[in-house]
Parts: structure tokens; C-alpha cells; sequence
């Protein structure tokens, strides 16, 4: 019963995710592609950060995953931008190399170690949505309704 | 003037005297200059005070900033009646999954007005508004002084924009543009689309633009916060009639995170593969400001 309830809820998170992506992403995702990410899809990825890039026209995150068997992989998410993320609380600070994340991502249709950004779990206990995909007057209006745990199937 | 002046305050006539002779001499001193245009740039510390009096009567475009609530592409609802040229164009498009912009360059005007994820901001002084949009990290500058365009704009990305209130509406008028600003020439119908495809950009036809593009802006408050601006496309080597646009819609912003930043392009990894007509990543070789 259990497991079909979570099956449930999957499938209606999916749907949620699918709906916002078809009908509420035009305003604020001009440079991202459509083509490369499934944004049908949550992925959580747990690491150690390489990199962390402030920039315009996206910021980057390189996270490190060791996988199940051992070995390291590297992962390249790509953000919104700064002045967007700014706005929805990031801090260029909030990250630095070495950190442990947890990261909700969109992951790349064609199975490459890449994703955009969705949500960062800081290890402080910290929440950063992307605001990337979101409406105008989201946008405008600041963030709402933080995750407080990772939404995604986790990544092995 | 020295006795006047120290006398005035004391003698009521000789003040109101003083003060209608002084207007009258600035009457005379700027009719020729002013050419009896209210808009035209103030010459003297009067003609500035009015000048500025004026602006505080304009409906506020100035407070806060502006942030798009419309999809980033323009919807065509009626078909363009294209020219031959575009015609065979349109019909010969075939759609691409992603915005074929995707580096640092300015987008340019038109579609530069489209990109919403940040917000826009107006300014003005005497004869010009400034309009500064966020998301590309550009400045229009607008005037108001009454000009007439240039006879040969040199070719820039916002081109030349000249503007003029009908009552609460401003009216932008814009030439001179150059080649490759991003164009939007119509759009694919529904049918010819893949089936749940999630781009607000797949449907959208992009193009060159002709040389004598002109655009008619029209921006005006529908409401105290909500600002709408309807462009009118004149390209004759695109569209055999001008095309109106349905308006696009901003709402203004007034708290601190609304406030306009800068905006420099640094790091892109992004290009346009226009053979796949996708957006890709380049995450080995890092930044390339292309």
C-alpha cells in the first residue's frame, strides 16, 4: 500500500512538474534549453561542490557524486542567473568549493552528467530555489513554498 | 537691479512688476530657441523648472521597476500578410526546439523587450527616456525634444527612438536598425508542432528583418501597476501591411529585490547548434564570452 502510495504521489508530482513546465516557464527561460533537460523529471544528487560560478548569463555548479560503486563523477548544473537567483535569496557566498549538497536537478535527456538547477540543500539547513521557469509575478514577488527535504528520485 | 532687488521685498507693485517684466523677457528671449514646443530641451534655469513641473504631471512610468508577465515570444493571432519573400521564408521554416540566442550579444530591438526573467526600469529628464533593461544590460534612450529622425540612422541594436505623449500614452517611434537583431517574424501554428512540446520558443519563426524596420511602441498604465506596450511592425521586405502585436504586459515592482542590478554576460557555455537546432553546453572547455 505503501509503495503505491508513494507511486501515487510520484506520478502527481510529475504531473504538477509537467503542467508548471508546459504553461508557466516562458517569461524566464529564454537562454535555457529545452531540447537538452526533461523537465518532466527530478533527479536529487548528493556531493561535494568543485566549482560554483557567479556569472551571467548562468551560474554553474560542478558538484562531485560518488556513486554507489565507488567511483567519483562529475556532474555540471546549470543555474539562472545571478540577478534572477539574487532575488530569490541566493548569495554568491551561500556556496564554496568543498561543500556538501544536496541538489535537486532536471536531468539531461540523453543521460549525460548534466542538469539544471531546481533546488540547493545546503548543509545548514539552508533552501535555494532557482527561479528559473517561474512566472513574472513569481518572479517579482520573491519565492513561496520552500521544499524543506529533496523532491527528486535519488541519483545512485 | 541692485536697489530693486533689495527694495522688492518691501513693495508689492514694483515685485509683480519685476516678475511680469522678467516673465515677458523670457518669453521674448525663448520664442525664437523653444520654437513654442514644450518638449523641447530647457535652455535656461526657467524654462528647466517647467520643464521638470511637466514631467510631474506624466502618468509614473518612473517608480519601481517593471517585471514582463507575458510569454517570452510575441503571439501572432492574425496572420501576417507576408511578402512574397517571407512568405516562401515562413513556409520553408522548419521549427527548432530552442532560442537561437544564446551568447553574449545584445539581442537587439525588437525581441530585446521580450526577454523577461529580469525587470526593466524608466528614467527621464527633459527631452529623453531612458529605459534600462536588465536582462540584456542595455539602456534605450528615448527622445522627447521633439526631433524628427535622422536621414541616415547609423545602424545600431535599440536603433533611434523618438517619443511623444498622446495623453497618457507614450508613443515610441524606432529606425535604424541593425541587420542582425533578433526578429520574430510569426509564428508556427499549433499543428506543425510536436505534440506536448514544452518551449514557448518551438513555435516561434525567427528571421532577418529588412532595412527600413521600423517599430511603433505604445506604451501606456493600464492600471497604477500595470504597464502595457503594443508595438506596431513596419518592414516592408517582411510584412505588405504593417502588423499590430497584441500588447505585452509588466507589472511594477517596488521592494528592494525589484530594484535593477547590472547585467554583464561573462561566462556563457551556452551555443546554438544549428544543425540539431538546440541549445548545448560546452562544460569542458568552461566560459567562452562569444
Amino acid at each position: 500500500m505503501k509503495h503505491s502510495d508513494s507511486n501515487g504521489k510520484m506520478w502527481l508530482r510529475s504531473l504538477v512538474i509537467g503542467i508548471a513546465a508546459t504553461c508557466c516557464s516562458s517569461v524566464a527561460l529564454a537562454h535555457h534549453s529545452f531540447a537538452l533537460f526533461d523537465r518532466s523529471k527530478l533527479t536529487t544528487l548528493s556531493g561535494t561542490v568543485r566549482e560554483w560560478k557567479w556569472a551571467n548569463p548562468h551560474t554553474w555548479l560542478t558538484v562531485v557524486v560518488r556513486k554507489a560503486d565507488g567511483t567519483d563523477e562529475e556532474w555540471a548544473l546549470v543555474g539562472s542567473s545571478p540577478n534572477m537567483m539574487s532575488r530569490w535569496g541566493w548569495n554568491a557566498a551561500d556556496i564554496k568549493a568543498g561543500d556538501k549538497v544536496m541538489v535537486d536537478i532536471h536531468p539531461a535527456r540523453d543521460g549525460k552528467t548534466i542538469g539544471e538547477l531546481h533546488t540547493v540543500f545546503l548543509t545548514g539547513g539552508k533552501v535555494l530555489a532557482d527561479p528559473g521557469g517561474q512566472t513574472g509575478e513569481a518572479l517579482a514577488g520573491g519565492p513561496s513554498d520552500l521544499p524543506t527535504k529533496p523532491q527528486g528520485e535519488p541519483y545512485k | 537691479m541692485k536697489t530693486v532687488a533689495r527694495n522688492a521685498p518691501r513693495n508689492d507693485t514694483a515685485r509683480v512688476l519685476c516678475g511680469w517684466l522678467g516673465s515677458l523677457l523670457v518669453l521674448v528671449l525663448s520664442a525664437p530657441s523653444g520654437a513654442a514646443r514644450a518638449a523641447a530641451v530647457p535652455q535656461s534655469m526657467d524654462e528647466q523648472t517647467k520643464a521638470w513641473r511637466e514631467i510631474a504631471t506624466l502618468p509614473d512610468f518612473w517608480q519601481g521597476t517593471w517585471q514582463s508577465v507575458s510569454p517570452i515570444a510575441d503571439d501572432f493571432p492574425t496572420p501576417p500578410d507576408y511578402t512574397p519573400a517571407a512568405l516562401d521564408y515562413v513556409k520553408h521554416y522548419k521549427p527548432v526546439e530552442d532560442s537561437p540566442f544564446a551568447n553574449c550579444k545584445p539581442l537587439g530591438l525588437p525581441f530585446v523587450m521580450n526577454i523577461g526573467g529580469m525587470p526593466m526600469k524608466f528614467f527621464q529628464s527633459p527631452g529623453m527616456i531612458a529605459l534600462y533593461i536588465e536582462s540584456s544590460g542595455m539602456t534605450r534612450f528615448i527622445h522627447t525634444d521633439g526631433r524628427q529622425h535622422s536621414e541616415r540612422p547609423n545602424p545600431t541594436y535599440l536603433g533611434e527612438s523618438i517619443g511623444h505623449w498622446e495623453g497618457d500614452t507614450l508613443v515610441v517611434d524606432s529606425a535604424g536598425f541593425a541587420p542582425d537583431t533578433l526578429f520574430q517574424l510569426g509564428k508556427l501554428d499549433k499543428k506543425a508542432l510536436a505534440q506536448g512540446d514544452p518551449s514557448p520558443l518551438s513555435g516561434v519563426i525567427f528571421g532577418q528583418h529588412g532595412p527600413n524596420l521600423r517599430l511603433v511602441e505604445r506604451m501606456r498604465l493600464a492600471n497604477f501597476n500595470t504597464l502595457e506596450v503594443q508595438t506596431t511592425i513596419f518592414d516592408d521586405s517582411v510584412f505588405k501591411r504593417p502588423y499590430s502585436l497584441p500588447p505585452r504586459r509588466y507589472i511594477r515592482g517596488i521592494e528592494r529585490r525589484n530594484e535593477p542590478q547590472e547585467w554583464a554576460c561573462t561566462d556563457n557555455r551556452d551555443y546554438f547548434d544549428p544543425n540539431s537546432g538546440k541549445l548545448e553546453y560546452n562544460v569542458k572547455d568552461k566560459a567562452q564570452s562569444r
